[in-house]
Parts: structure tokens; sequence; C-alpha cells
């Protein structure tokens, strides 16, 4: 691609070189209330969206980040990109902590991190075109000045995200939904970040559409030496597209690992029960393999279990510990697994080595909001209205 | 076409549903009419689990509707045959429709939600189904109710009759929705991307239970989905749509070993695999589906396809093949593949 060069260099200066940290988060926590009452807007409890993060994301990598709906995902990409407070725990980007900044310096701090969403639809504005939807994110930090040099960097990011520059006068609503995930892409990168923080970027495309899409994002890297942040719920594609991977189960790592190893040597019950869960596109693979199928729901993050928070349906719990004590992150011995590779499980060694034998979990219940099964019968209005 | 290819025990059986040259075609104000589904044939015999494969927008669900007698009327034309046990289900009335379904045929969608109704406890929802075709009281369906709740998975089933759909999880509400299609014994169940909606954990549940409950009660399925991981693991046969139409058909293995059809082939190459090596790039199939031909007078998919002839941008291919095994193309790919 021809852009690379132009889009490069509009990019300001910056400090950490190839494999050096970039991101780092510690101890991040963000917790939403919820309220009751009508009258008065009572706090009733707390959602533990993200509870208790460490991670550290290296110039110039992509970092996956996995796990079911709602284990907090999307609520850990934004308090990363400063979009939701944190409640806890700080976000070190560049050296620089984040929260620390205000003012002109936030903003140009800002320009150097952006997010690409799920639903380019929703997040493009209908009204603009284009060419005016790019304009916003450069004039907002002063990279419109030149008008020649403006409308050159216009075509160059068309370009660079394999469109044409016709596409400029367009509103949304004329591309298609891959094409509009390539304008998201194309406005992220036009004030020239160091950071993108992808939330499912490619979940609502068709999949002969994703593959374009993931190529891009791989293209785009490699020319500019970008950092992801990859938020997704499809392992497979995760896998794909990351050099490290961080498994979450209710607002927690359970796992971090280099991606080929996290599927040569899962070491969480959790990774191992996701990833058998993954249909394969392959009869033979489908006939032959071992399934570990969780049974019930995934608990609520209001009122998480103790312990370890996947006991409620782990099929290698044990008596001692796991309800009681949150293990913590940790490096383990176990063949084939790297220095990197960390994981959440108080019996990490006896699983790999296969002494603790594997067994059948009840299910329980669980609810989605309003009370659950045990709470209240009469569904609430809001509910019934639509 | 070599004859391995051809599951003897596919071969017999007569058809329990046989749908022949169906098309939809949606009339829209201002504009063209727009078809939908252009000649889709296909059999499902008892016990087996049939697959309709695509990306969004090439018919999968439309097919299904049109089948199950469910799609809008006015302005729509749904011309074909669905012949079910000897009789055709397009040439039904509203009335007749209403009593097949549900009794003989039954439906799950993508989104339980849409399918409950939110104001009435899950154990009347499901009573209510074998009452009106089984002709049984409230007090004896409750029981059943409970049972059916059991059967598919649903934890203390006796307490959650009392339930309203909203208190259930996701992955519960579709087991909920599963329990009142088996309601009746329905001898095909026709599935909608049942699992689309819920992730992959609870997906991998409800498909285990689904393959179970073929195998026990020897209910026919159509699967309906976008997902080639979910097909390759669930159906005996497969059947690619794009744009409307029918591009292959094979049993699975053949499908997924030997794919002959350079979309189904595209697709397969477009997917990351969970247990391929990592570090190979993907290689998408160009372009989009606003690119299609018209079926009428090209192959829809020539413009994006790497095999196309001159021939594709003049001429409809035409279906080579039978109920079991078939392919719509002008220069396939290889055998050997
Ligand atoms: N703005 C918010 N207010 C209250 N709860 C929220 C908000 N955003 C997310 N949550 C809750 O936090 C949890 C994590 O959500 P999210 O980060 O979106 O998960 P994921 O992206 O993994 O699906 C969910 O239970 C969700 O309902
Ligand atoms: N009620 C309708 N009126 C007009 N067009 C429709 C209607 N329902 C579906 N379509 C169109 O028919 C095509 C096939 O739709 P559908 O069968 O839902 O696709 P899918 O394979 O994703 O299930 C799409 O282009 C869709 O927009
Ligand atoms: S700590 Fe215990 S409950 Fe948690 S994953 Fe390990 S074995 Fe399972
Ligand atoms: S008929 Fe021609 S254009 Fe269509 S799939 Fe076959 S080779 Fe490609
Ligand atoms: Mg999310
Ligand atoms: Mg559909």
């Amino acid at each position: 691609m021809s852009a690379s060069a132009g889009l490069d260099a509009a990019r300001g200066a910056r400090t950490a070189a190839p494999g050096e940290v970039l991101v780092e988060v510690r101890g991040l926590e963000v917790h939403f209330p919820i309220k009751s009452g009508i009258i008065f807007d009572r706090t009733v409890g707390h959602v533990r969206a993200v509870d208790g993060v460490d991670l550290t994301i290296h110039r110039g990598e992509t970092y996956g980040l996995v796990g079911e709906s709602g284990c907090g995902k999307s609520t850990l990409g934004k308090a990363i990109l400063n979009l939701e407070p944190p409640t806890a725990g700080s976000v070190i980007f560049d050296g620089v902590d984040i929260a620390s900044l205000k003012g002109e310096d936030l903003r140009k701090e800002r320009k150097r991190f952006q997010m690409v969403f799920q639903d380019p639809m929703s997040s493009l504005d209908p009204r603009q075109t284009v060419e005016a939807l790019l304009l916003e994110g450069m004039r907002a930090h002063g990279l419109d000045t030149d008008k020649a040099a403006t409308h050159a960097r216009l075509r160059e990011l068309m370009s660079a995200v394999g469109l044409p520059p016709a596409g400029l006068k367009k509103y949304p609503h004329e591309f298609s939904g891959g094409q509009r995930q390539r304008i998201g892409i194309a406005r992220a990168l036009s004030v020239g970040p160091d950071l993108i923080v992808a939330d499912e970027p490619v979940s609502a495309l068709d999949v002969s559409i994703q593959a374009q899409v993931i190529n891009l994002l791989q293209d785009l890297q490699d020319e500019l030496g970008l950092t992801y942040l990859v938020v997704a719920h499809d392992l497979a594609v995760v896998r794909h597209i990351s050099d490290r991977i961080g498994v979450m189960y209710l607002g927690g790592l359970v796992e971090e690992s280099e991606a080929g190893e996290l599927y040569d040597v899962p070491l969480h019950p959790y990774t191992r029960a996701l990833m058998s869960a993954v249909p394969v596109p392959d009869p033979t693979v489908e006939d032959s393999r071992e399934q570990i199928l969780l049974t019930g729901d995934l608990p609520s993050p209001a009122n998480p279990p103790t312990g370890c928070r996947f006991h409620t349906r782990c099929p290698w719990r044990q008596e001692t510990r796991c309800d009681t004590e949150r293990p913590e992150l940790r490096v383990v011995e176990v063949a084939g697994a790297s220095s990197g590779h960390r994981v959440a499980c108080h019996f990490a060694e006896q699983i790999a080595a296969g002494e603790i034998e594997r067994h059948e979990v009840e299910a329980e219940l669980v609810s989605e909001g309003f009370g659950g099964p045990d709470g209240p019968p009469t569904p609430p209005e809001a509910y019934i209205a639509p | 076409m070599s004859t391995q290819r051809i599951q003897p025990a596919a071969r017999h059986g007569e058809p329990l549903l046989a749908v022949r040259d169906l098309r939809v075609t949606f009339g829209r104000r201002g504009e063209e009419p727009f078809r939908a589904v252009d000649g889709v044939s296909f059999d499902v015999r008892p016990g087996q689990t049939v697959g309709l494969v695509g990306e969004s927008g090439c018919g999968k669900s439309v097919t299904s509707l049109a089948i199950m007698g469910l799609l809008p009327t006015r302005g729509n034309t749904v011309e074909g045959s669905a012949v079910f046990d000897g009789e055709d289900l397009l040439s039904l009335s509203a009335p007749q429709m209403r009593d097949r379904r549900g009794a003989d045929i039954a439906m799950i969608f993508q989104d339980p939600l849409s399918s409950l109704n939110p104001v009435i406890q899950i154990g009347r929802q499901v009573t209510e189904v074998m009452e009106r075709h089984q002709g049984l009281s409230r007090k004896e369906a409750m029981p059943k109710a409970a049972d059916l709740l059991e059967r598919v998975g649903i934890p203390d089933p006796t307490a959650r009759l009392a339930n309203y759909p909203h208190q259930l999880s996701g992955g519960m509400r579709q087991r909920a929705l599963i329990a009142m299609a088996l309601a009746c014994q329905p001898r095909l169940l026709i599935a909608d991307e049942p699992t689309t909606a819920l992730d992959v954990t609870i997906q991998a549940q409800i498909l285990a239970l689904l393959k179970e409950l073929v195998v026990e009660t020897g209910t026919a399925m159509v699967m309906i989905t976008h997902d080639l991981g979910v097909v390759a693991g669930l159906c005996d046969e497969v059947n690619v749509l794009y744009g409307g139409k029918i591009v292959e058909r094979g049993d699975r293995h053949t499908l997924f070993a030997r794919p002959r059809h350079p979309y189904t082939v595209g697709l397969l190459n477009s997917i990351p695999r969970l247990d391929a090596p990592r570090g190979e790039a993907l290689s998408p199939i160009p372009g989009s589906v606003a690119d299609n031909l018209p079926w009428d007078s090209a192959c829809a998919f020539a413009p994006r396809c790497p095999n196309a002839l001159d021939v594709c941008v003049r001429q409809t291919p035409q279906w080579d093949g039978d109920d079991v095994v078939g392919l719509r193309c002008f220069n396939p790919m290889a055998v050997s593949r």
C-alpha cells in the first residue's frame, strides 16, 4: 500500500520502541452502581464489570481479550482508552498515568489511542459524509491546517483501507457492512494513533467479509507499527489475529499466554471448556474431539461467586480453596508452558498432570436481570412495553 | 460424480419433506420485485438432519418461513411446492397450516424472547401447546411440561414452570423454546440460527441437546445457520446457498473434505480455524453480495469468483445432481483438493 509513508509521518513523536511496554494496566476495577427506587435514587449494589485486572501491552503487538458476553471485555477496553473512569487501579500509557492528565495534555494524548467498534453503523453519524467523518477527528486534534495536505491525507486514508476516493462524498448508509467497518478503521487511523482498541471489529460481518477486515487490520499493523487490543468473543478470530491472549471470566483475567501456546497448552479449566466449545468446520475433527460441556450459565457480575469465580461451573473444582480463596494469576511449572504463560487456578499443575479427575457439575440457575428465578414474578413495565 | 459421495442410508426412505423449486418474490413499492429464494429444492428424510448454510441475506430464513406459511402475504408471491407427508404445505389454508405447525412441524428461532410471550409463565406456554394439539387438560399437561423442561436440561423444572421468560437467561430461554417445540413430538423441527445469539459454551450445550433429541426421538431436523462449524458437527447433509439458490450439496464429510463450488471453497478459506497452524493469512472472498449478477442471465457469484469463465456472465449455471448430491457451477474446483 502506498499510503503508509504519509500516514506514518502524520503520527506524533513517540518514545516507546517496538517491543517495549506501551500500556500497563494495574489493579484496574470498574464497578457500575445498580440503582433502585423511583423517587430516591438508591444504590443497591454494584456490577463488578472489571474487578482487578493487571495486564501489559507491548508496542507493535496485538493483545486479544476473549470471554463470554458480560465478562467485562468492552468495559476493560474502554477503561484503557479513558472512556470509562476506573473505580480503582491505573492505566499507564507510554509511561504516563492517564488519570493524571488534564486539558491540553489529555487532548494531545487522546489522539494516540483510538477505538473501532463492532457496529460501524451505530458509531458513524449517518448525516455526515465520509469526508466529514474523517475530518472531524483530524480537526479536533489540529491536523487539518494545510488544505492540500489534508486533501492528500484523506485520499491516503481511503486507499489504506481499500476504499475508492469517490467514497469520500458518500454517506455511511451507501456502503455495505464491511465497507462501513473500513470507514470506522479509517477514522481511527485519521489522527495517527499508536494504539487501537477494536471492540468486536468483525462480529457483525459475514465470514467472507470478516476475513477481508482481519487481513486489513493485519496489513495496517505491519505497515504502521500499530498496537492493537482486540476484544472479541470469537476465540478462533482472536487466536488468528493476536500475539498474546488474555482470557476473561467475570471481570478478571483467568489465563494469559502467547496465542499459539494457549491453544496447545490451555491451563485454566475455563479456557479448556471455551476452546472445546468452538465448532471447527471439519466433520472429522468435530466427531472425534472431546468436549468439556459447561453446565449452567455465567453467574451475575453483580453477585460474583466467592473464591475462584469459576468454581460454580468448574468440572475440576476441589473441596478446599476453590470456593474460599481467589486465585491470582501466576506462572506455573507445566511442560510446554513458557514463562509468559500465567493462569489463575489453584490446581493448574495437578489438572495438567491429570492428577485431578473431571467431575459432573450440577447446573445452577442464573438470571439475566430483573431479579432472576427467585426474584419478583412480574416483568417490569419497561420490559413489556416494546 | 463418484458414487462414494452417495450415502446408502440417505438414499433409503421416502422424504418426509420434499421442497421443490421454491421461489419467493417480495413486491417492493416503487421498486423492482425482489426474488429472495430462487428455485430451491431439497429433501428431508425421517431422522435426518439437513443443513442450510450461507451468509446473511442468502434466503435461509425466507425459505423456512415460506415452508411454515409464516411469510407476510401482501404483495409477495410464493411458488413451488413443499410436500410434507404427501400434502403440499404451500396449498394449505391459514387455519390448516396453523394446525400443522406445532403438531407435525415445529420451529425454533434465533431469539427465543421474540417467540415466548413475556407476560405468560413458561409452564402455561408449554402446556398450551399440548392442550391445543393433544387435547390434554392443563392439569394433565403440567407434569408433562415439567418433564419436558427437565429433559431439555433446565434445573429445578417444577419451580421453573411458574417463571416468566425474563427471569431466565438466554440459554435457558432457548431450552424452554425447544421444550415447547418438542411438546407435541413433531416429526420435523426447523431450527433457524438457534444458537447464534448465545455464547459458545451455551451454544455447545444447546447443540449437544439438539443432537441428542434427534437421535432419541427420530425427529428430522432442518438446521439453518451461517456457521460452517455448526453444520460440520451436526448435519447429515449440507446445502450451501448463495443469492437464493442452492449452489452445492453433499453429505458433510464429502462437502468439507472435497468442496467443489468456488463459493464453498471461498467460505472455508475465509474462516480462521482454532486448530489451524498459526500465521497463515486468510483468503477472503473478494467483493460483497452487492456485486452479484442476476441469476436469470449469469452466475450470481461470477464477479467474486476466482474460477469465472466467459460463460459465467452470460448463462445461468444449471443444477447438476440430484436430491443427495449436486453442484451448480460451470467451472468447479478439481476433485482432488
Ligand atoms: N454503563 C454500564 N452501566 C451498568 N452496567 C454496565 C455498563 N456497561 C456494562 N455494564 C455491565 O458490566 C458487565 C460487563 O459488560 P461488558 O464490558 O460490556 O462485557 P463484554 O464486553 O465482555 O460483553 C455486564 O454485566 C454489563 O451488563
Ligand atoms: N418481508 C420481507 N420483505 C422484503 N424483503 C425481505 C423480507 N424478508 C426478507 N427479505 C429479503 O430477502 C433476502 C433473504 O432474507 P433471509 O432469508 O432473511 O436471509 P438469511 O439467509 O440471512 O436468513 C434478504 O435480502 C432480505 O432482505
Ligand atoms: S481454582 Fe478451583 S474452581 Fe477455580 S478453576 Fe481452578 S480448580 Fe476450578
Ligand atoms: S459458475 Fe462460473 S462464476 Fe459461478 S461459481 Fe462456477 S465458475 Fe464461478
Ligand atoms: Mg462487549
Ligand atoms: Mg436468517
